[in-house]
């Protein structure tokens, strides 16, 4: 396969754990390409010089994202983005600015066909099950109910890909589980997904049933997802570090030992960095949104994902699916 | 024969054919007077493609042609949008 894209200079720690995450995929085996300044080969250690594709500027994270794409032409995230598109990379991958990872996706590699807006989508650790696919986590701040519509078609594909789940439940985020329960866009939304073929439809969920096996998809808008991530991500971070500090005091210290077999998997099953980003869906192309703290794990495990897909080709079968259902 | 590189219908068609891919919405329902953000829900992503679209397509019947980051703001109706084009792609 061709390689996977990694801009180089994304994230808040870059490069070093976009190389270091680089050089890991590249041991198991994934071809990938860097895009960064022509130095960074001097920067690459000890490991061996990876490919390299130039770029000599950088969208920084609070730089504006579309701005940044039209201004920054020669930047990591463009030139990452045009090599999708110009058939050298198969897929990209930034840890950078999300919104001009969105944009520079977009604008370089193009719309499916038919797809009224993309969304990103964000796997939510679920213990003991598979995670839920959370969608739209931040792209679109206002959606209409036929895009979520599409957000649960595409969001079904990828979780049927990514998580070998044969028939996805896809279930749309509302204040209770009654179809009638929600503002006017939920209950339109609820209608159309009840009769839009090919969707495994179970109803509105709320939002406590995002962390618990009894969805594989979640859809809403992007405002709220967004709002359901970060809080999701920070409550996971307070619990921990409580834990953390009361399993430290020399009282329980015997106890919390005998205690961490058991609780080690389960802080890896609830680490971002285990699932290693977010998906664009929507884009011409296979693009993985890493996030801006990650780790050389998480970026090793962000482009074996981006190798998943691209060998499942979820954009072909997503272009197949919204092509359905326009017709 | 015309003095214009490329006429204002012209551009009318180009603008309607890019936001009608972009937005995926009928050509046929984009009027002159359409607000991009009210009328048509179209975000900032949604008219930075158009933007490029423009430049892209009216670059190549009429040479060289930018749309100024500057000037984007001033751009809420498909008319000015229009008006824009033909003024500065004849320039």
């Amino acid at each position: 396969m061709l390689p996977v894209a990694i801009d180089a200079m994304g994230g808040d720690d870059a490069p070093a754990p976009n190389l270091a995450g680089a050089h890991a995929a590249v041991a198991d085996g994934i071809p990938v390409v860097l895009v960064g300044p022509a130095d960074l080969a001097g920067r690459d250690g000890a490991n061996g010089v990876l490919d390299l594709i130039e770029a000599s500027e950088v969208i920084g994270m609070h730089d504006d994202p579309a701005g940044g794409v039209r201004k920054k032409k020669d930047s990591t995230l463009v030139r990452a983005a045009e090599a999708v598109r110009d058939g050298k990379a198969s897929a990209m991958i930034s840890a950078g600015n999300t919104g001009a990872t969105m944009a520079a996706a977009l604008l370089r590699m193009g719309r499916i066909k038919g797809v009224k807006r993309p969304a990103i989508a964000t796997p939510i650790p679920v213990p003991g099950s598979t995670p839920t696919v959370l969608l739209d986590a931040g792209a679109n701040a206002e959606v209409q109910a036929d895009w979520l519509v599409q957000f649960a078609q595409m969001g079904s594909i990828f979780a049927h890909h990514r998580f070998d789940i044969e028939n996805p439940r896809v279930g749309l985020l509302s204040i209770g589980e009654e179809a009638t329960k929600g503002d006017s866009l939920r209950k339109e939304t609820n209608e159309l997904l009840a009769n839009t073929p090919g969707i495994n439809f179970i109803g509105n969920i709320e939002g406590r049933d995002i962390m618990t096996d009894e969805v594989d998809v979640c859809v809403t808008d992007g405002f709220t997802g967004n709002v359901v991530l970060k809080t999701l991500e920070g409550g996971m971070k307070t619990v921990i570090s409580a834990l953390l500090e009361a399993f430290d005091a020399p009282e329980y210290k015997e106890h919390a030992d005998a205690l961490m077999p058991a609780l080690l998997p389960l802080y890896t099953a609830l680490s971002p960095d285990t699932y290693g980003g977010a998906i664009l869906l929507g884009v011409d192309g296979v693009c993985i949104i890493a996030h801006g703290s990650s780790s050389a794990d998480a970026m090793r495990n962000g482009i074996g994902v981006a190798r998943d897909m691209v060998e499942h080709d979820i954009t072909a079968e997503i272009t197949a699916a919204i092509a359905a259902t326009r017709s | 024969m015309s003095a214009n590189k490329i006429e204002r219908d012209e551009i009318l068609q180009i603008v309607r054919d890019s936001l009608s891919d972009i937005l995926e919405i009928e050509p046929g329902t984009i009027s002159e007077g359409q607000s991009f953000v009210d009328d048509l829900d179209a975000d900032s992503l949604a008219l930075i493609e158009l933007v490029e679209a423009l430049e892209e397509k009216v670059g190549e019947r009429a040479g060289d042609f930018r749309i100024e980051d500057e000037d984007l703001e001033d751009l809420k109706t498909v008319r000015d949008a229009v008006d824009y084009v033909f003024e500065n792609a004849n320039d």
